[in-house]
């Protein structure tokens, strides 16, 4: 067996998978019992070859019954297993063929190959060779032999006949010589006188004479009177056969001849005679013998031997043919039957490795590399086994290698991702909006701050930067993109870029930076873009500070003089003409209160530009602005106030005057917007996810124009017609400097509505 | 007095030779005459002839029927055996019952062995006080002849029989 074993399940262990063996068949996959059989067979066919050729020493029973029955019964189990493999196999195949099992037809088609091959020569020289048989058998009983072997016979049979009629002849007539003899005289000297010369001439060879003694009842018995024996007779021969003779004469049977055989010294041919006394009653029996030689009468019995042998073959002509046959038949079912079985075996032999290895492949396909196909040869199929079990080996050396290196491959994978997640993170939580495209154009990230800056769909990933920047209010992005493209080194200097956002103007520092590679190659541009819109503002508010400062500063050292010179004036034209003194008194009224106008103004500038850092405590937001509200109350009528509390909002670190002065800074502003007739709603909201608290102010008035918004919160911008225009400069400054931001939009259904955002 | 009816048909269940049987009760005893003159062929003769030592064996059976399985009442195996010498010309014939020799004589007369081996009279087979009044009783005799001629492929086969019923009326 080239092989028999593949493992089927796989082993974690180091030691290859070894699963159980298939069931193994006691006889068909033993060597040893299959060449036990063969030579069983072999034995018994050389016996049987024996048997034909020694039928001439087995008694024609043991011939026409036991070997020919044997060899009958033997042909037809043959026949009927023969049938029964063909029919087995036929079956099997056509199983196997629905099935679709591997192979089958391979087997199928191997079986018939050696069974056709060896069917066609085998019957051929079956149905040739009977003929010869039958021919050849035929042929041993011609008729020259058979007239030879019967001359032969009959000459034999002949003299021996010959010879006993003499014997015969000579006892009737010594019967009828002695007929007037008295035997019961005790002188027998007479009966020899009448004897000897049958004796001494050699007409017979011996003679006894018998005289009847009467003896109670019917019966009579024999009494031996005299013998007479030739010199040259044998001697080993006995009175028995003689006696014999003669009683059965005496008894009047049919039969007075006999043979005595004295086996090499030849035969002696009796013949008896009754003596008949003159009334007809016997009176004694003669036995003349006549003797044959031993020679003479071998050759005779040789020649009777040979015819009868002769006569005997053709008589079991018919069961010697048929055992010739039947043995011959024998011998074309072994053929067949051992064709058929190592068509059966070599086409075993050769696909049940090769399942065995397809199996084993199978499982290795399946992933299951621990699988061995165990050799139990050294031939071809032995080494294929092995260079198999040699590739199995390598794949699962491989795959160990293999998985070792997806576990690290893995693990750094593992590692790149959280790095890369983590930078995804800062990315999308940090205000600084970042763009990159690769070295074609396309868009490869957004973040959300970008997204939110430049008020784009993150959905633009993919398409080319140029497209999406072609829009008028990006287009300098598109030129700083193309710029540090063609620079391909370094990072473009900062570019401040203003886009409109709602009304609002949004101020972007951008910087576009050319990635290149290792390899110097260009990799793409990345466009950073901060919102330096609060940055602007500080500085204009710091520059409108200093400008407060000098212009309070300068215009406010001269007011004083002006004004006490003015009244220095209306005092010097009291005593004037009531004429003059009017148009004086008129003149200075107008200097003084236009100078305290002017003071006015340049205390709010002054304490625009002195406006100190707030110092915050946890302060509950809502009751400063219930507190704050309740200065309203009964102030105006047509005014009506709501509040609305967001719950659990936590104390807020804020300065509570400062924060006061921008709430009412707002409800005036409101109050006025709405010409003193309407509705203001305060209300708070918590966004704990930002950690923020909200404030909202809205009223129902006109509202602001969205072009107005951004202008508002500019110092010495106001929509009134008398005001110094830092009011809302200075809420914003406030809410600025407690780390918050102020915005305005539209109410709904009308109105304006303020949103204040403070940390919490 | 006994008086014994005796019922009997002869039948031959062997197409070839036919195998003639015929019981009678007589006497007390059951004896059984049969006859095989066809069974003596062409071949036996033949077979005889060329010195092969040539047995007729005769199974008689005395059997009583029976819905399944017949009982055996009585049997008797009975040989036949002849063998020519053609140097004297002379047969030499012997019977056997139940293995015993019962004759043995020569003779130079061909018909002689004919009847010697194929006739048989008045064989006992079994006393009339074992069987039952009005049962149903047959004797079937199975002939045997060796050698058997026997053909090529299908040596079986062969043997003649035959059987006789009756029913024993007492």
């Amino acid at each position: 067996m080239p092989a028999t074993v593949t493992s089927i399940t796989p082993r974690r262990g180091s030691e290859p998978a070894r699963a159980p063996q298939p069931s193994r068949r006691p006889f068909r996959d033993n060597p040893r019992l299959i060449l036990a059989g063969i030579g069983v067979l072999l034995v018994v066919l050389v016996a049987l070859l024996v048997i034909a050729n020694g039928t001439s020493q087995f008694s024609p029973d043991f011939l026409s019954e036991f070997v020919l029955y044997a060899l009958s019964a033997a042909d037809l189990t043959m026949l009927a297993a023969l049938g029964f493999v063909l029919a087995r196999n036929i079956v099997k195949l056509i199983v196997e063929r629905r099935k679709a099992l591997p192979f089958a037809r391979f087997r199928a088609k191997l079986v018939a190959l050696l069974l056709g091959m060896t069917l066609v020569p085998t019957v051929l020289v079956l149905i040739v060779g009977s003929e010869l048989i039958r021919t050849n058998i035929d042929r041993w009983f011609n008729a020259p032999m058979a007239d030879i072997l019967s001359s032969a016979n009959q000459i034999a049979s002949d003299y021996y006949r010959e010879q006993q009629m003499l014997a015969s002849d000579h006892a009737s007539r010594l019967a009828r010589t002695l007929s007037g003899v008295d035997l019961a005289n005790a002188d027998v000297r007479p009966i020899r006188d009448l004897l000897a010369p049958d004796v001494t001439l050699q007409r017979v060879q011996m003679v006894e004479v018998y005289r009847v003694v009467p003896s109670s009842g019917s019966l009579s018995s024999l009494e031996p009177v005299i013998d007479v024996a030739a010199p040259a007779l044998a001697s080993g021969h006995s009175r028995a056969a003689a006696d014999r003779l003669a009683a059965q004469a005496l008894a009047g049977a049919a039969e007075t001849k006999s043979i005595e055989t004295l086996g090499a010294a030849g035969d002696l041919l009796h013949a008896a005679a009754l003596i008949r006394a003159k009334d007809g009653k016997p009176s004694g029996v003669v036995v003349a013998t006549a003797y044959l030689t031993g020679d003479l009468a071998a050759r005779s019995r040789r020649m009777t031997k040979a015819f009868e042998d002769y006569n005997q073959l053709r008589v079991l002509k018919r069961p010697l043919t048929g055992l010739y046959l039947s043995f011959f038949f024998m011998v074309t079912l072994l053929i067949l039957f051992g064709a058929t079985w190592m068509g059966s075996y070599l086409a075993k032999r050769i696909t049940r490795p090769v399942l065995l290895l397809a199996a084993a492949a199978r499982e290795i396909g399946a992933g299951r590399l621990d699988q061995r196909v165990e050799p139990q040869s050294s031939d071809e199929f032995g080494s294929l086994v092995e260079a198999f079990n040699a590739m199995a080996r390598e794949l699962a050396a491989g795959r160990r290698k293999v998985d070792r290196g997806t576990i690290q491959l893995e693990r750094k994978h593992g590692e790149v991702e959280g790095r890369r997640r983590y930078i995804e993170t800062i990315l999308e939580r940090i205000a600084t909006g970042v763009v990159s495209v690769d070295a074609s154009g396309a868009i490869t990230t957004i973040n959300t701050a970008a997204a939110r800056l430049l008020s784009l769909d993150r959905q633009i990933v993919g398409q080319p930067a140029l497209a999406v920047f072609d829009r008028a209010d990006l287009q300098p992005l598109s030129a700083l993109l193309a710029g540090a493209g063609g620079q391909n080194r370094g990072e473009s200097p900062a570019h401040e870029i203003a886009l409109a956002r709602e009304g609002q103007e949004l101020h972007l520092a951008a910087v576009a930076t050319a990635l290149v590679g290792d390899s110097g190659a260009a990799e793409g541009v990345v466009l950073v873009l901060d919102d330096v819109t609060p940055l602007i503002r500080a500085q204009k508010v710091a520059a409108w500070r200093e400008v407060a400062r000098r212009l309070a500063h300068e215009i406010k050292n001269p007011l004083t003089p002006i004004q006490l010179s003015a009244e220095r004036l209306r005092r010097h034209f009291a005593g004037a003409p009531p004429q003059a003194k009017a148009l004086v008194d008129e003149c200075t009224q107008t200097i003084i209160g236009e100078v305290e106008s002017l003071k006015g103004l340049v205390d709010e500038f002054s304490q625009f530009a002195r406006m100190p850092s707030p110092r915050t405590v946890p302060t509950d937001l809502a009751q400063l602005i219930t507190d704050t509200v309740a200065l309203y109350n009964g102030i105006f009528t047509d005014v009506r106030i709501d509040q609305r509390f967001a719950p659990g909002v936590p104390l807020v670190r804020l300065d509570a005057e400062q924060i006061r002065r921008v709430i009412i800074n707002l409800m005036d502003n409101a109050i006025e917007a709405m010409e003193r007739r309407g509705q203001i709603v305060v209300e708070t909201q918590l966004d704990a996810a930002n950690s923020v608290v909200r404030v909202f102010v809205a009223d129902d008035g006109p509202g602001i124009p969205a072009s107005e918004r951004e202008k508002l919160f500019l110092p010495y911008y106001s929509t009134k017609r008398r005001g110094s225009g830092l009011g809302l400069a200075i809420v914003r400054r406030i809410i600025a400097e407690h780390g918050g931001s102020i915005d305005v939009g539209d109410n709904t259904p009308r109105g304006s509505r303020f949103t204040i955002e403070l940390p919490c | 007095m006994l008086f014994v009816v005796l019922s009997g048909s002869v039948s031959a269940a062997g197409v070839d030779p036919d195998l003639t049987v015929m019981p009678i009760a007589r006497d007390g005893q059951v004896v059984v005459s049969f006859d095989l003159s066809d069974g003596y062929t062409a071949d036996v003769r033949d077979a005889i002839q060329s010195g092969l030592s040539t047995t007729f064996s005769y199974e008689v059976d005395l059997r009583r029927g029976s819905t399944l399985l017949d009982r055996t009442v009585a049997s008797v195996t009975i040989t036949a055996v002849v063998r020519f010498d053609n140097l004297t010309r002379r047969y030499q014939m012997s019977r056997t019952v139940d293995g015993r020799v019962e004759d043995a004589r020569p003779t130079e007369d061909a018909n002689a062995v004919r009847v010697w081996m194929t006739h048989f009279e008045r064989i006992p087979l079994s006393a009339t006080s074992s069987l039952e009044n009005n049962g149903e009783y047959y004797v079937r005799v199975r002939a045997h002849t060796r050698p058997h001629n026997a053909w090529f492929f299908w040596p079986w086969g062969g043997t003649a029989s035959g059987q006789a019923k009756f029913t024993f009326i007492q």
